[in-house]
């Protein structure tokens, strides 16, 4: 019983509860840090947008001016491709996505260890695992339910920005730009449940009081 | 004879007008931080509009499941706090606008209980360091009146809008663009200016 | 001290601020301070109510007002380079207002749906603060740009206090919501005409529109289906229209107005088009409120579907039911069809569901031209002499729009006489100066026929015959009376003694002796309308198109009783039916014959024939009861036929309900002779000589005509004889013509007509 209970004041901790108040903490800091790149990335593909946008505003008319003259494709042609600010931009972009496969594959090695974690209890004290939870209430399986349910949320998110990355240049409809723009913003799979998932998590972990 | 009454007035007055000045400041102050939520409650309209035109199954997002419904919702959410922040200003524009009320009206009273020793050729009489009493409580009746109309306007703006009207929500910024009136802004500006000698010659 | 001000435009900074620019003297005079109330009268009424403020220039001749708060007539425009007296400013006293009872006016239906009473009450209360208001005043808010245009002042502190300022403690209810086009709409209409003698009808349409539109939950709560339609028949000019105007006005309902004619396009589709169109805007204005799609003529939009007609008038007829059927009844929209043609609309039409109710608003009986006639001349100035009972009586067969007409022609008469007779005769036009007398409508009754008559078959134009202009004949003379004229004078006594008028009467007797003079005469005297047949305008090459004609004339008989349908020489008209004897029967005539006995007493008349019930149930006066009598009496056709061979006749018209009163009208005897001679000669200059009494005795056998010819012949013989300057007639002239003159009738002529109904007469 004050094994269950304790922990959490006890300060120094060992062994599993150790690493998975570790793990929460780290769930924390790598969230924020994701966010930072998310807002990072998102003024990033609104300068792309903005960029692409003015640009076939401006090439409309050009294109209506010079409609039959020789030089109309190849000017048309630079406007697409010889563009170093646009470039720049996309590459911009493709870091921040890369950084957030970085904290992904952090994510991911979290959840495997504490499925490994899980594993060794089962070994220790059988299929039911432990006969009473490290800190406050939750079996030691729920912190690989809720760290595996944030994973696949990032996860998602990640493959969608990873799309967004590679046609918010290439997109001439307006409309488009927009979703990808506020798909990005708005991180659609992050819901409300995301951000209890892991105030939860941090509240059984004893990080923030309850 | 009249002087006590004028001299009580021009008191009242010159703490209405203080008070006035004071409150400007706070509108605008309020009115400035509007301006971007009711920017972004257009960007979101649009945001959300453009999600409703595109198809997202013919898209490259095609693939990801339930995201129409999911960013949607994440949209609508957004709008409505923005809204809810909004709505906190337009109580702030509320509390200044009571108080210029409860200003304003305190000056009439006192005018209309003393009206009997004002005569009105002392309100029309006008001086290098004074506006006559009369032209005063006009300025004062007609900042009480813009502060009224525009708080209920822009209060009733923000009543009509609703997450589920896109149409009006896009249409937000330029109504509330359209609501700010200049003119009364520079009379309240000029009446203030005008009374600026009165103010200090206390 | 009145001063004359010049009302300036105010300036833009003022608007809305209720300010009322004046000069300070006139403030002083007035007693007013800064900000006081003061209300601006113009001329014709139209007031503002406004505070008062010095102008900044201080000048005096100028006022300039605001018109924020200011009674409903007035138009904004109506302010402009206006002169206006010192005396037409008044120092008002406002108390603070603890109640105000407002009608909010909303620029948009949508508004209206979306927001509840109490947040309207709340926006308008906030609107109102500050501001004074007068009762009944509109106070014109559309500057603040919220969606309440403006808002109308029913009552302040209960009715108790005029006018007063607003506070925010002021309780303001608004009493109801409005649009701002409807309440234009209202505005507009303003006036309405009043309806004589269509209570009946009115009421019951108004019964049929107030429960499902002004009674919609309880209505449902009974479970029934409100009726959704109604068909107005009536003829033309009977005032459908005007009633369906009328009726909407008094429920408060929206009318959209479809016409019939306006309606049908060339275009394919257009027509169908333009009904969906009319349709939705009557179910766009049902959203607000109730609402009435009344269809004009519609049997021109929607005619008898068959083969025969042309495809598009089927789509339209069609789409009109569809239309119809798609109508919730719980919208409180009500359509009403109105027609003259009934019998020309689809029956799909004329069933429950579409049009539940038929209603018939028929020719005006005596009672109802009675009603009609007072609410016509209600603004007219009557002289005493006018009596309208009298008017009525005289004018059978008018509708109402013939009736205004009348008065309008009376009254016109009136003015053209009061114009030209104030030279002649100043004296008499003094006392009644443009008053309109009897006279008047008399002339005007000339000039204006009954619309129901017209275009009819047998309209006869006739100059009146006085009963004295016929010689002698006093027996037949009383027979006509009683049957005609009787029942028209003294229907207490007919009622009283259970009598019913005679149905018909057949005038025999020799040719010439006065049987179509003595009808004309009792049409005359007894103010009927008159229809004459002759054979020549009931034929026609057309199979079926007598009988027709004939069937339309009893029709318009019936509309427009009492009435007297006169059918001369009736044997040449129906003849006998063929039993071997009857040579000149056709086929033709035969046929006619049989219309004339259906008519004289078929089972009943058509529905949409019927005129008002009589039941009206109000306080009878004595004249009341006798115009009731007098309808009650003089419901039927009469029929007058005249013939000389009455042997011809079938004998099913001579037998008693048909032919009531056989009449023989027998040539003149001596003193009828002597008075017919009397007649004919009054203007004629007889010598002292001539002798009446002796030609009379010398002219056994002559009919009426004969006694005519012979004057006239006696006085051309003297013409001939002594040169046109001759100055008298004598005996000689009479007896020369006498000598070669053979009477038309023959002893034995006559014996054969006498021996006739010898049976049934005397």
């Amino acid at each position: 019983m004050d094994e269950a209970t304790s922990p959490a004041r006890k300060g120094n901790l060992t062994g599993s509860a150790r690493k998975l108040k570790d793990n929460a903490a780290d769930w924390h800091n790598l969230i924020l840090k994701w966010e930072r790149l998310s807002d990072e990335g998102s003024t990033i593909a609104t300068k792309i947008v903005n960029f692409r946008l003015s640009k076939e505003s401006v090439k409309d008319p050009e294109v209506i001016m010079e409609g039959n003259s020789l030089s109309g494709a190849p000017a048309e042609k630079s406007a697409y491709e010889s563009n170093p600010e646009l470039e720049e931009e996309c590459i911009k972009l493709q870091n921040v996505v890369e950084r957030m496969a970085h904290i992904l594959s952090k994510m991911e090695k979290m959840v495997s260890a504490e499925r490994g974690i899980c594993k060794l209890e089962a070994f220790q004290y059988g299929e039911k695992g432990r006969p009473t939870p490290l800190f406050q209430t939750w079996s030691t399986q729920q912190f690989v339910e809720v760290s595996s349910k944030l994973y696949e949320v990032y996860k998602q998110e990640l493959a969608l920005k990873r799309t967004i990355l590679r046609e918010v240049a290439h997109t001439a409809n307006p409309d488009l730009c927009m979703v990808y723009l506020s798909c990005w913003l708005h991180q659609p799979y992050i819901q409300d449940n995301t951000k209890i998932l892991l105030e939860s998590l941090l509240m059984e972990t004893g990080h923030k009081a309850v | 004879m009249s002087q006590p009454a004028v001299l009580k007035l021009h008191q009242e007055l010159r703490k209405c007008f203080q008070n006035i000045k004071e409150n400007q400041t706070v509108w605008r102050g309020v009115l400035d931080e509007c301006s971007s939520l009711v920017s972004s409650l257009g960007n979101l309209a649009e945001q959300l509009r453009a999600l409703k035109r595109t198809e997202i199954e013919k898209t490259p997002l095609g693939t990801f499941p339930n995201l129409p419904e999911l960013l949607q919702y994440k949209l609508l959410n957004a709008i409505d706090t923005v809204l809810n922040q909004l709505r906190e200003k337009v109580n702030a524009f509320g509390s200044v606008r009571d108080s210029v009320i409860k200003h304003v009206c305190a000056v009439f009273k006192m005018y209309e209980q003393n009206s009997d020793s004002l005569p009105i050729s002392t309100c029309v009489a006008r001086c290098a360091l004074s506006p006559s009493i009369s032209d005063m409580l006009e300025w004062l009746q007609d900042t009480e009146r813009y502060y009224r109309i525009q708080y209920m306007q822009r209060k009733n703006l923000l009543q009509i809008l609703k997450p589920d009207d896109l149409t009006l929500l896009e249409s937000a910024p330029k109504r509330w663009l359209s609501l700010a009136s200049p003119d009364g802004e520079e009379r309240i500006s000029d009446a203030l200016c005008q009374v600026s000698f009165f103010l200090e010659s206390d | 001290m009145v001063l004359d001000l010049v009302v300036v435009p105010p300036e833009t900074s003022d608007l809305g601020s209720q300010r009322c620019r004046l000069g300070l003297v006139l403030m002083e005079d007035l007693g007013l301070r800064l900000g006081s109330p003061v209300l601006v009268t113009l001329q014709g009424g139209a007031s503002c109510l406004c505070t008062a403020w010095p102008r900044p220039d201080l000048a005096e001749a100028y006022l300039q007002v605001d018109p924020t708060c200011s009674s409903a007539q007035l138009r904004p425009d109506a302010l402009r380079g206006l002169r206006l007296g010192s005396e037409g400013l008044r120092a008002l006293n406002c108390p603070r207002v603890k109640r105000l009872r407002v009608t909010a006016l909303v620029r948009s239906g949508e508004f209206k749906r979306r927001t509840s009473a109490q947040e309207v009450g709340a926006l308008a209360a906030e609107l109102l603060t500050g501001l004074y208001v007068h009762e009944k005043h509109l106070v014109d808010i559309s500057h603040a740009g919220t969606p309440i245009h403006s808002l109308q002042v029913d009552t302040v502190n209960s009715g108790s206090h005029k006018a007063g300022r607003v506070t925010p403690e002021t309780r303001v209810d608004v009493v109801s919501v409005r649009t701002l086009e409807t309440y234009q709409r209202w505005e507009r209409k303003g006036s309405s005409v009043p309806l004589g003698g269509l209570e009946e009808v009115y009421v019951t349409l108004k019964e049929m529109l107030t429960l499902p539109l002004r009674y919609p939950i309880s209505t449902r709560r009974v479970g029934v289906t409100a009726g959704r339609g109604a068909l107005l028949v009536g003829p033309p000019g009977v005032g459908k229209t005007q009633l369906v105007r009328s009726v909407a006005q008094d429920v408060q309902a929206a009318l959209v107005t479809v016409s019939g004619p306006v309606v049908v396009g060339s275009r394919p589709g257009e027509s169908e088009e333009n009904l969906r169109a009319a349709f939705t805007r009557a179910s766009e204005a049902a959203r607000e409120e109730p609402c009435v799609l009344f269809i004009d003529e519609i049997d021109a939009l929607c005619p008898k579907r068959s083969s025969s007609t042309g495809t598009p008038e089927n789509r339209l007829v069609a789409q009109l039911l569809t239309l119809m059927d798609g109508v919730g009844s719980d919208e409180g929209f009500v359509i009403i069809g109105a027609t003259n043609r009934p019998d020309a609309l689809d029956p799909a039409l004329r069933r429950p569901g579409r049009f539940d109710r038929e209603i018939v608003v028929g020719v005006p009986t005596l009672q109802q031209r009675y009603q009609v006639l007072q609410c016509v001349c209600r603004s007219v100035p009557l002289s005493p002499n006018v009596d309208l009972y009298s008017i009525a009586e005289k004018t059978s067969g008018y509708v109402g729009a013939d009736l205004s007409a009348l008065s309008r022609e009376a009254v016109l008469h009136a003015i053209l006489h009061s114009t030209q007779g104030g030279a002649g005769d100043s004296g008499q036009s003094e006392v009644e100066e443009g008053d309109v007398r009897m006279e008047h409508f008399v002339k005007a009754m000339r000039m204006i026929a009954p619309s129901c008559l017209r275009s009819s078959v047998g309209v006869a134009e006739f100059t009146p015959v006085n009963w004295e202009r016929i010689g002698g004949l006093e027996e037949v003379k009383l027979k006509l009376r009683q049957s005609v004229e009787w029942p028209m004078k003294f229907p207490e006594a007919f009622v009283r003694l259970g009598v019913c008028r005679a149905r018909g009467v057949l005038l025999y007797g020799p040719p010439g002796c006065a049987k179509t003079t003595l009808v004309k005469a009792a049409a005359s005297s007894s103010h009927c309308s008159f229809l004459c047949v002759s054979g020549a305008e009931l034929y026609s090459p057309y199979v079926g198109d007598s009988e027709k004609a004939l069937a339309q004339l009893f029709q318009q008989a019936r509309a427009c009783s009492p009435s007297i349908v006169f059918l001369d020489e009736i044997d040449s008209l129906v003849g006998c039916r063929g039993d071997g004897g009857g040579c000149r029967g056709s086929s033709v005539q035969a046929q006619v014959l049989s219309v004339l006995l259906n008519e004289l007493d078929g089972v009943g008349f058509k529905t949409t024939e019927r005129r008002g019930t009589g039941l009206s149930e109000r306080q009878e006066t004595r004249r009341d009861q006798r115009m009731q009598l007098q309808e009650v009496c003089n419901q039927d056709v009469m029929i007058v036929a005249a013939t000389n061979r009455p042997d011809m006749l079938d004998s099913a018209l001579l037998r008693p309900g048909r032919f009531d009163h056989i009449i023989y009208v027998p040539p003149p005897d001596l003193q009828a002779r002597l008075a017919i001679l009397k007649l004919h000669t009054e203007k004629m200059p007889l010598n002292s000589n001539v002798c009446l009494e002796d030609l009379a005795t010398r002219t056994n056998l002559f009919s009426g005509a004969d006694l005519e010819n012979l004057c006239k012949e006696a006085a051309l013989l003297a013409l001939h004889e002594e040169g046109m300057s001759v100055s008298t007639v004598q005996q000689k002239h009479f007896q020369k013509v006498l000598q070669h003159f053979q009477p038309s009738i023959s002893s034995q002529q006559l014996l054969q007509l006498q021996q006739l109904f010898k049976h049934n007469y005397n």
